[in-house]
């Protein structure tokens, strides 16, 4: 199947108006968001609809806002401002590095052909996910896994392309909440399967929590602690 | 408030007031407007760009004259989705924060920044709704009444401040377009964006299936994009 720039551009059109009639569901939501989130001329076409929209609820009755409302936003703002110059501090740290973490919004037009596939083959719908992080390689960005979680306290690891592992090596799973001290290995991924790891033995996964897969030597790290390159990175998002 | 508004608001005057403004002294009359920079004013008037611009400076008095202006307008929107006054006030209190805090992140290649400020409030709201056990109500009337444009347009014309400023045409658009969905078709798009419905909660209130109603969002949605070019 071919898809020209217009077809790509009328998808994303129209991607971006049930984006912004709230008609997306879950997964095509945060799928939707993370590329929203760096690309401008999709931001444009979801301002643009809610433009048109916003001219039907510019019917309704407005609704006088209590006093007490303005003035909790002013307390708000004034505890905002106290507390910045503390948690703008800026910081070198790889886990809060900013390229990385933007890169990962640039998940691009490989997961959207990745779940429009998915969505259209397997219907009837799988059960759906409660917990979701797309992992993007740290250079190009390119989403290559996505990690899931259903009903079942199994997470699964699935690849998005095909993996190439060199030889001697292995690429090694692991994971990382907010307060911990180090990240946790999950095991190691073979090639061509996909990872299913045991959540019962894990603390309940939060949102934000960190995930990556590094380049390890065949029998995992040594340490205990990633030591290689990072293939592979992301973050959670839980899905309510 | 910028020279543009103050001719617009002026000429409104000059058009239709009471008092004979051309009569009056410059500094009274720019008292006059500072007055009704107050009040909300139509949003084809207001600049929504150059407050998000003073936002991000960190002029405080913008924000809060953006929420004079959209405060209750942005309040009837999450209260209809959310069906709960105290949640609702929570979401608008928590979107001019986050206006604030993300006001920096627009500019003007991104298009409306009514549009902008929109969907950031939506999200809130969507996302608040699973604190909110609202119940689903089916009000095809309503709904139907909220975009008749030729009640638009008719209102319109009895208040001068609208058709002064307002481009009628451009205004009723959407609604001359949704005109051309089926009722059916248009109440899906309706219930989705007005009451924040989800696919599946209107396919049970329609009584079709899911499938059914996802392609007709999104058909249209196609066909509403054309007749908006």
């Amino acid at each position: 199947m071919k898809t020209t720039d217009a077809d790509s551009l009328n998808t994303d059109n129209n991607l971006a108006g049930q984006y912004v009639l709230g008609t997306l569901d879950k997964t095509e939501r945060v799928v939707f968001e993370a590329r929203l989130a760096d690309n401008p001329q999709l931001q444009k076409m979801v301002n643009q609809w809610q433009d048109h929209f916003v001219s039907i609820t510019d019917q309704l009755p407005p609704v006088s806002a209590p006093q007490p409302l303005s003035a909790r936003i002013e307390r708000s703002l004034d505890t905002l401002e106290t507390s910045r110059p503390i948690t703008q501090k800026p910081t070198t740290n790889f886990w809060q590095s900013l390229p990385i973490w933007r890169g990962l919004a640039g998940v691009g037009m490989a997961l959207t052909v990745f779940f429009a596939v998915q969505l259209s083959t397997m219907q009837p719908e799988l059960s759906e996910p409660t917990y979701i992080a797309v992992l993007v390689a740290p250079q190009d960005k390119t989403p290559s896994w996505v990690i899931q979680t259903g009903q079942s306290n199994q997470m699964q690891l699935v690849p998005l392309a095909a993996v190439e592992i060199p030889k001697g090596k292995a690429l090694q799973f692991w994971t990382k909440a907010e307060g911990w001290e180090k990240p946790v290995s999950l095991g190691l991924v073979k090639k061509g399967e996909t990872l299913k790891v045991n959540l019962d033995s894990l603390p309940p996964l939060t949102e934000n929590q960190l995930f990556e897969l590094t380049l390890e030597q065949a029998s995992g790290s040594p340490t205990g602690l990633p030591t290689g390159p990072i293939a592979s990175i992301g973050r959670g998002v839980i899905m309510l | 408030m910028d020279a543009a508004k103050i001719k617009k608001i002026l000429n409104f005057f000059k058009r239709y007031s009471c008092t004979d403004f051309n009569d009056l002294e410059e500094p009274v009359l720019y008292t006059v407007f500072f007055s009704l920079d107050r009040i909300s004013v139509s949003p084809s008037i207001f600049n929504y760009e150059t407050s998000l611009k003073k936002c991000a400076q960190g002029d405080r008095r913008a924000l809060m004259q953006l929420y004079e202006q959209e405060a209750p307008r942005l309040l009837a929107v999450v209260l209809r989705i959310l069906q709960n006054r105290p949640l609702a006030e929570d979401v608008v209190h928590d979107a001019f924060i986050k206006i604030w805090q993300n006001a920096q992140q627009y500019h003007s290649e991104l298009g409306s920044a009514r549009g902008w400020i929109y969907t950031l409030t939506r999200n809130l709201a969507l996302n608040a709704l699973k604190y909110s056990h609202r119940q689903v109500l089916f009000e095809p009337e309503f709904l139907l009444d909220l975009c008749d444009h030729h009640a638009i347009e008719n209102e319109h014309q009895k208040d001068n401040v609208e058709t002064l400023v307002n481009d009628p045409l451009a205004q009723a658009s959407l609604n001359r377009c949704l005109d051309h969905l089926e009722p059916q078709r248009k109440l899906c798009v309706l219930h989705a964006y007005v009451d924040g419905y989800t696919q599946d909660e209107i396919a049970t209130l329609l009584d079709k299936p899911l499938g059914t109603v996802k392609s007709w969002i999104k058909r249209s949605l196609n066909a509403l994009k054309e007749c908006l070019q």
